[in-house]
């Protein structure tokens, strides 16, 4: 019972921030500097450990789709495996953990070290809205790298995919290539970008909430952390298979 | 209305009461506390005091009673109304509260860049000019990290003065600050009212550093104010929790008046 207290009081408070962010920025005006700043820290950092995850996965959905396919003596429809489940499944989740893992623990981590040390307060004492200073930036930051970074993950996965099914498989390049390209649409890398605008938007508010209501001391910030991560994760695999059943359902 | 001022107050709690859950923390608080004037409010630690800041600048809103601060009430004003507020009042925080990833200068230089429109040249001007004040010129390309506890404070009160608020509040100016620090701040606080002529408001529980730069004092105690007046009425206090805390703090075996 206590636990879904917790929930219910949490997502009050989460949405009434979410509220709060979007009033500031409104109020405020987005300082584009700062989104600028934070999308090409976001990007910069993100993306080599986002590539090498995008590849390697692409090489596995290769091996894994082979394996199934070739039981059945349908090896050529590899290309098929990897456009519905890479593109449409894997790249938009898998990028948007890999920017929650760096970007929003980072976020969280940094905005509960700020209340600690009372500089949100200072912020808020010196008339500016510390949420249009340090959550909108970053929430419009992630939705519009993450976007970006998904669309590079699918061209990095489908490259690897496609290598490892010519090169170990033995799989046509244009059997691969004429599955891929007839089972993805271009409606599909829509749906993939619009689920990462939303898993962006749930990344930015729920680790600035966590991080802008932490607990102040180093227990705070670690705990705060840990709470942002794991909520992040839960509710965007959520979201996923919900704006899975909408778009596909 | 208690009142320990002899000038019009630019401070005025009224009924004031604050409590977190179980826990009262404010009950029923009146104070006024005059412009251009030197406020310190003492206490034992856990009493209200830094509460009652944080309800000064809006940073929390009383459970019930009235604040206003230069003619606003702080629990009614809309957030444009307490932002205007707030361009008027400076803060020392009590570990400086300077942001970590920029220099000194450009902390220092943060509210003039948000809020006027001067260029580079006059912000730079300005952030010299008030660093010269603090007694901490040169350092403008120095890192947060890189300060003493001490050289922290004087550059958040450079930030605190650069906009040249009507009223500066300094929470506990001297905590974690050795006895050579601590005088170099009182030292310093001293001399910014005399070339300020602005309103102070300190909490405190440095009695020593307190009467060095009081014109008023008030002492909280399990949240109501329970004494005021200027350090020598206090001096001579007739309240017990008044006298124990002085003579504690003041290293004095008892004071004038009534025997503890």
């Amino acid at each position: 019972m206590d636990a879904l207290t917790r929930v219910v009081r949490h997502t009050g408070a989460y949405g009434l921030f979410f509220y709060d962010c979007m009033v500031s920025s409104a109020r405020h005006g987005v300082r584009w500097p700062r989104v600028m700043e934070e999308s090409h820290k976001l990007g910069v950092r993100a993306f080599p450990v986002l590539a090498v995850m995008a590849i390697f996965v692409g090489t596995n959905l290769a091996i894994q789709g082979f394996s199934a396919f070739n039981n059945l003596g349908a090896a050529s429809l590899l290309g098929m495996f990897v456009a519905l489940g890479g593109v449409r499944e894997v790249c938009p989740i898998l990028a948007a953990t890999m920017i929650a893992a760096k970007g929003g623990t980072e976020m969280t981590a940094h905005l509960a070290v700020m209340r600690t040390k009372e500089q949100i307060d200072a912020l808020d004492v010196m008339a500016v809205d510390p949420r249009a200073e340090l959550v909108t930036p970053s929430l419009i930051a992630i939705m519009l790298v993450l976007p970006a970074l998904t669309i590079i993950s699918v061209a990095l996965a489908v490259g690897a995919a496609l290598f490892v099914s010519v090169v170990q498989l033995n799989v046509s390049a244009g059997d691969f290539m004429y599955h891929c390209l007839a089972n993805l649409t271009i409606y599909d890398l829509w749906v993939a970008i619009g689920k990462s605008v939303v898993f962006g938007a749930v990344i930015a508010t729920v680790s600035g909430y966590f991080g802008f209501f932490s607990e102040r001391g180093p227990a705070g910030v670690g705990r705060s952390t840990n709470q942002a991560v794991v909520t992040m994760c839960v509710v965007c695999v959520s979201l996923n298979y919900l704006l899975s059943a909408v778009a596909y359902g | 209305m208690a009142s320990y001022t002899h000038g019009e107050p630019i401070i005025r709690f009224k009924g004031v009461g604050k409590a977190f859950g179980e826990n009262v923390v404010l009950d029923n608080l009146d104070i006024e506390l005059a412009a251009r004037s030197t406020s310190v409010i003492i206490g034992p630690s856990g009493t209200g005091k830094s509460v009652f800041l944080k309800l000064l600048v809006g940073l929390m809103h009383p459970d019930r009673g009235e604040i206003w601060v230069d003619g606003v009430n702080v629990g009614l004003a809309s957030d444009t109304e307490l932002y205007a507020l707030r361009r008027r009042i400076g803060m020392l925080f009590q570990d400086g509260a300077l942001f970590d990833s920029i220099s000194v200068a450009d902390n220092i230089a943060f509210p003039l860049r948000r809020h006027t429109t001067l260029g580079e040249q006059a912000i730079g001007a300005k952030v010299t000019a008030v660093l010269d004040q603090v007694g901490l010129p040169g350092i403008e390309q120095q890192m947060p990290s890189e300060l003493s506890g001490g050289m922290r404070k004087r550059v958040s009160l450079a930030r605190a003065i650069i906009t040249q608020p009507k009223i500066i509040l300094f929470d506990e100016p001297n905590s974690g600050l050795d006895p050579v620090r601590s005088d170099e701040i009182d030292a310093l606080i001293r001399r910014m009212k005399d070339e300020l002529g602005i309103t102070f408001v300190i909490i405190s529980h440095d009695i020593v550093g307190t009467f060095r730069v009081a014109d008023y004092i008030g002492m909280l105690y399990s949240g109501s104010l329970i004494e005021q007046g200027t350090p020598s009425d206090l001096l001579h206090s007739h309240k017990d929790e008044v006298r124990r805390f002085l003579a504690r703090n003041l290293g004095l075996p008892s004071l004038p008046g009534r025997s503890l």
